[in-house]
């Protein structure tokens, strides 16, 4: 690691005054993406600004048709957390299928969202869900917050607060885990909200997005049926050693099925 | 440099470090704790895992400057007054290590899968939860019949 | 006897000694390691794949705050260091050694701790930066120039050995080795008169040790005695002693080599690395203690890796299924370096394994190639060969109809026509082979298989099994060394010149000890950690640790027993004939008359009136060659279920049986097959050493793109153990370590084709990905087998 100074703020207003008087700043959540780049000296910052001292940055909350979870909620409490499961119980298995067990100890959903990885679990079901990112500064559809590889719509020194998940009425994510790093090669989330079914796609592109073809047709019919000649092209789909975008593309046709159906699809 | 104080193993240890010190590198270093080990840096591996607050995590990411104030407890904790936790206990009587390496952060991390998910640990359960430890000796077999006779064990405690 | 009273002796599973420090953080790991006043090393490594070393510009790094010293292949070559003394080919009595078949010598080139005139690889080291903290050493590391000039590179296996290759060295092609054994007359007839004749053309690809602890050294130079001292972990302390004596060109008594505890080798530990000797020598360089850890990534790009092997085989069989003959080529890839080439010959004279095989005619070469270089990976050559006959024998059945296990059991080799030469040379020394095949067919429930098959197929999974026979040839460093003390205050020190990497040697050698002299195991000394102490030996490799350990420890304890007779017959004033020794007494036959082993250790030491050569500590050394190989040997069977749609394989049962010949921990042998398994079932499904073939980059460089095996990726494995005694090894005892591995690769591979028969698969190359399974079940080509092919 390079040299930094690290700050650890109490509150946000404090943390968004050091991340603008600091010449290089960066924002330190979990730190389980942040700090293995550093480590490998990949990136290198001025100062580094700790979020996990602010509290109210924390917890899940139901809030009406929504859950709200704070930014600095580690993946183990999104996992465990009775409200989540009542709510969204897609979330449940999302969270408690981030990393390993010990990684889900420290790791944040906040953190996870504005690395913005394209292979990370989170980003799809902001965008599955229509979620609402909320910054210090702003709120942010999730439809508008990821923009590609590890890039959002958050501005220099914007810190997110929250995002808020509206409660759908059904939904499921299912991950295919890449077999070295048990990310996800391919995950999909779907959902059945108030506004229409949304599908997003993760691992897959360089970049979460949605299948709106797929969308179409579970808006007409959601179940696994209405997929049954669905298939996925794997034009600018993610190819690497670990698979090519042919099989991606066969695996986001899959796994939407599955997911159709884990989210109770009629069949 | 910032000065940063812990409970490591029921004792207040303290010690100047870098903002860039990592947990582990306090433990090992700073505090001569060299039973938890580095094995990979990634965050992958395991190896490095500790209880802070009671939370097993991964030492290597984690910044010993934040988590100034925390009770730490690392392999050299576990016993108590010579006599081992019931995990170790469990590891050296299933043979659950080889090199030996790997082998404080899989105790350390299914101790914490037994305060996660309680005494009755099904074998599915323990294989999907090793999953952030990695080891190349043991082919994992007498691990998990270790955490799981463990498991069992620390019901006692 | 008191070793069965006590139940520590041999054949007792007693839990390990060593554990009691390593569950409770008190190992002494190599970076475990610190002296006053450390400094600390980081090496600056290669970033292409080929490229000759112009201007190195080395001002402002040590300029930067902290750094001591920044060295490179220039300073290294002028202060005389040598090259690392590579020995490629095994010299064993009982190896079967390759030669040119043009007659020149087999090509070995220099490799020298730092790159001199040209990287070969990505990851090698190109200087060594010293400073007062790791972070201040890669400061300086990052501000060195290097003017490189790119060249084209090459790492595929078969690309490697093509007349019009890059080429890696100036003075000789790529290809180092190119010798040719069997009796190509011989089996140019058998194939001619072959009723069926099966071909198989395969790449069993790059993998790497992956030992959980990452390397770490520790060098000190002291001035005045001119002698250095490298803490290192390692497979052997004595052979890396006199391999860094040879670098760094002083006496080997110049050097000290300590190692205690060892996370892991697997082979690609097993000898002396680059950065070993250059720590050494920045230590006396800078005047200061030289520390220096290998991070992960490091490891993966310049750690010693294993495997590659580029095969086309042939398979003759007579109407009946009876083998009639083999022939192929053999290409292993040796990397950049010519450092060992023992997995190609090792493998290439057992190619036929325990079955009956007239003829034989192989080409076998070596290759360099802009990869890591390449040494002996667990049971190194065997599980590669194992494969390739055991696909060869799957692949015959389906194409001719011939039942697997009954082709097998026609052509295993039978006791009575033991010891069997095979169509390479080698000879087999003894084995029960159909008999253990047998067993593991009967306890992996191979007759229960259709309905388990049936079970799944209603499910939507495609279950499939196999079974697979392996002999494994164990032969190494031939010679080792045991000093064994009766001490007068109850301990026995043994002296021995193997290193425990995790095998339990502080165990299982103290239960040999148990046996012979009744001493419990916790008062057995064993000492192998200094090479001020340790002074002739040949480490841990090749199946060698336990079976020649048992082997000198047993002469040297036979003196002792007999040195032992003649002083205790003195002190019962007894004829030594009339002396027995049970039960760690020595007693007049047929009296009550004794002495205990310690009271005679301490009277030599005391009394005077005993003659001169009784005289003195009770000890005996043996120092021995040992010229037989060894033949462990098994069968295992493994089965898989398959989801169709995504092809993914679970390993849904796997059961051994492996001939240990005499088993003295049964419980570490069953762990050590565990162990075997999980690598060898990692080879098959799992992992890759992946390099770009355009640009020779590295792309599985950490734990997030090499696919190490999780707990969740198998089963409880069921283990058993057959002993058949060895009759060259005074106990009996066959090597156990890698039987666990040998035959993994081809039982899972066959397990998978036999799954998805039905469907019309024929192969699937390993790494046998979900991705490829999908494609073989969809009839979609293998990129990636195509590229193998080149």
């Amino acid at each position: 690691m390079y040299a930094f100074d690290y700050h650890q703020p109490k509150s946000v207003d404090e943390a968004a005054q050091m991340l603008g008087a600091k010449p290089e700043p960066k924002l330190l959540a979990g730190g389980m993406s942040l700090l293995p780049t550093l480590k490998l000296r990949l990136a290198q910052y001025t100062d580094l600004v700790d979020l996990s001292a602010i509290d109210s940055i924390k917890g899940i909350e139901r809030d009406g048709d929504a859950l709200v979870i704070g930014a600095m909620t580690r993946h183990v409490e999104v996992a465990t957390s009775d409200t989540v499961k009542r709510a969204i119980p897609a979330l449940t298995t999302l969270a408690g299928g981030i990393g390993d067990p010990l990684v889900r100890n420290r790791g944040t959903m906040g953190g996870s969202i504005a690395n913005a990885d394209p292979a990370a679990d989170y980003p799809s079901a902001v965008l599955g869900l229509g979620a609402t990112v909320i910054t210090d500064k702003r709120q942010i559809a999730g439809d508008d917050f990821f923009k590609g590889l590890f890039e959002t719509a958050l501005e220099p020194g914007e810190i997110v607060m929250a995002v808020r998940y509206p409660v759908p009425l059904q939904a499921a994510y299912i991950k295919y885990p890449n077999p070295a790093s048990r990310f996800a090669l391919v995950g999909v989330f779907v959902a059945r909200t108030a506004a229409g079914v949304r599908v997003a796609v993760t691992g897959a592109g360089p970049c979460v997005f949605r299948l709106t073809d797929a969308e179409a047709l579970l808006a007409k019919n959601f179940s696994a049926a209405a997929l049954e000649n669905f298939t996925v092209k794997p034009d600018g789909l993610n190819a690497d050693i670990h698979a090519t975008a042919e099989y991606r593309a066969h695996a986001v046709a899959v796994m939407l099925k599955r997911a159709v159906a884990a989210a109770g699809g009629n069949t | 440099m910032p000065v940063v104080t812990m409970t490591v193993n029921g004792e207040a240890r303290s010690a100047e470090v870098e903002g860039r010190t990592l947990l582990v590198e306090f433990l090992r270093n700073h505090l001569g704790l060299t039973g938890t080990h580095v094995g990979c840096d990634t965050t992958q591996c395991g190896c490095c895992t500790v209880h802070v607050n009671g939370v097993a995590i991964k030492s290597c990411t984690a910044l010993a400057v934040a988590l100034d104030g925390a009770a730490v407890t690392t392999i050299e904790g576990l016993a108590q007054n010579g006599k081992l936790h019931p995990m170790q206990e469990a590891f050296r009587e299933h043979h659950a290590l080889q090199c030996g390496f790997c082998t404080p952060g899989m105790i350390m991390s299914a101790i914490d899968m037994v305060r996660r998910n309680g005494h009755a640990l099904d074998e599915r359960t323990v294989r999907k939860q090793l999953e952030g430890n990695i080891c190349r000796c043991t082919g994992y077999h007498n691990i998990v019949t270790a955490v799981q006779a463990g498991a069992a064990a620390m019901k006692g405690q | 006897m008191s070793h069965a009273a006590s139940g520590e002796g041999i054949g007792q599973p007693i839990r390990r000694r060593e554990d009691m420090r390593l569950i409770t953080g008190k190992g002494q790991f190599s970076d475990d390691m610190n002296l006053p006043g450390q400094t600390y090393a980081v090496f600056l490594r290669a970033p292409h794949a080929h490229a000759r070393i112009g201007a190195i510009d080395t001002a402002a790094a040590l300029k930067m705050p902290g750094v001591l010293a920044v060295l490179t292949g220039k300073d290294l070559l002028a202060d005389g260091l040598k090259p690392i003394p590579h020995t490629p080919l095994l010299a064993h009595p009982a190896e079967i050694i390759p030669e040119n078949t043009d007659g020149t010598p087999v090509f070995t080139a220099p490799h020298y701790p730092l790159a001199t005139d040209k990287v070969r690889f990505v990851g090698e080291a190109v200087a060594i930066v010293v400073a007062t903290s790791i972070a201040a050493a890669k400061d300086g590391a990052e501000a060195i120039a290097i003017d490189y000039e790119p060249l084209p590179a090459v790492t595929d296996t078969v690309a490697a050995a093509a007349p019009d290759a890059p080429q890696l060295w100036d003075q000789h092609s790529n290809v180092a080795l190119d010798a040719r054994l069997g009796d190509a007359a011989a089996t140019a007839a058998a194939f001619k008169r072959a009723a069926h004749v099966v071909k198989f053309k395969t790449w069993v690809q790059r993998i790497t040790g992956v030992p959980m602890e990452p390397r770490a050294a520790l060098s000190e130079y002291d001035p005045q005695t001119k002698r250095y001292m490298l803490h290192a972990g390692s497979g052997g302390a004595v052979r890396l002693k006199n391999d860094l004596a040879t670098v760094l060109g002083v006496p080997s008594d110049d050097v000290r080599v300590l190692m205690y505890d060892v996370g892991g080798n697997f082979g690609t530990r097993g000898m002396i690395y680059p950065e070993f000797a250059a720590v050494a020598w920045a230590a006396r360089r800078v005047g200061k203690p030289v520390k220096w850890l290998c991070e992960r990534h490091e490891a993966f790009l310049c750690d010693y890796q294993g495997r590659d092997l580029a095969v086309e085989a042939e398979l003759a069989l007579d109407r009946d299924g009876t083998f009639l003959a083999m022939r192929g080529s053999n290409i292993g890839n040796a990397g950049a370096h010519t450092t060992n080439f023992s997995p190609l010959q090792k493998g290439v004279e057992i190619a036929s394994s325990i079955y009956r095989m007239p003829a034989a005619d192989f080409r076998a070469r070596a290759v360099l190639s802009n990869t890591a270089p390449t040494r002996p990976y667990r049971s190194a050559g065997r599980p590669e060969v194992m494969y390739v006959m055991e696909r060869l024998i799957d692949l015959a059945c389906r194409d001719f109809g011939f039942d697997r296990v009954e082709i097998r059991r026609r052509n295993l080799i039978a006791p009575s026509e033991l010891p069997y030469t095979n169509p390479f040379g080698m000879t087999y020394d003894s084995g029960h082979y159909r008999e253990v095949m047998d067993r593991a067919l009967k306890e992996g429930d191979w007759d229960g298989f259709p309905a388990r098959r049936a079970e799944a197929r209603a499910r939507g999974k495609y279950r499939g099994i196999a079974v697979a026979n392996y002999v494994d040839t164990a032969t190494g460093q031939p010679r080792e060394r045991t000093d064994i003390t009766i001490r007068r205050d109850g301990v026995i020190d043994v002296v021995i010149g193997t290193v425990s990497n995790g095998q339990g040697h502080e165990t299982t050698f103290a239960q040999c000890i148990n046996e012979w002299f009744a001493v419990p195991v916790d008062k057995v000394n064993i000492i192998t950690h200094d090479t001020d102490i340790v002074k002739v030996g040949g480490g841990t490799h090749s199946g060698r640790g336990m079976r020649l350990a048992s082997y000198v420890m047993k002469i040297a304890s036979d003196e002792i027993v007999e040195k032992g007779k003649r002083i205790a017959a003195h002190l019962l004033q007894a004829k030594p004939a009339e002396i027995d020794f049970t039960d760690g007494h020595f007693r007049v036959t047929g009296s009550n008359r004794s002495v205990g082993l310690f009271e005679v250790a301490a009277a030599a030491l005391d009394q005077s009136d005993l003659p001169g050569e009784l005289r003195g500590p009770l000890t005996a050394t043996c120092d021995k060659v040992v010229k037989e190989a060894a033949f462990p040997y098994g069968a295992h069977v493994c089965e898989v279920e398959i989801d169709p749609v995504m092809g993914n394989v679970e390993i849904v049962k796997y059961t051994t049986v492996d001939d240990v010949g005499r088993a003295v921990n049964p419980m570490i042998i069953h762990g050590q097959t565990h162990g075997g398994i999980a690598q060898g079932v990692g080879q098959a499904l799992l992992e890759h050493c992946a390099y770009n073939a355009a640009d020779g980059q590295l792309m599985s460089g950490s734990f997030m793109d090499y696919a190490m095996p999780r707990a969740d990726d198998f089963p409880f494995f069921d283990t058993f153990i057959s002993e058949v005694p060895m009759p060259s090894h005074p106990l009996g005892i066959r090597p156990a370590g890698e039987g666990g591995t040998c035959p993994a690769l081809a039982v899972t591979v066959n397990a998978i084709v036999d799954a998805l028969a039905d469907l019309g698969v024929r192969h699937v190359e390993m790494p046998a990905t979900p991705e490829r399974i999908w494609r073989a079940i969809n009839g979609k080509k293998d990129v990636s087998i195509a590229k193998a092919e080149g």
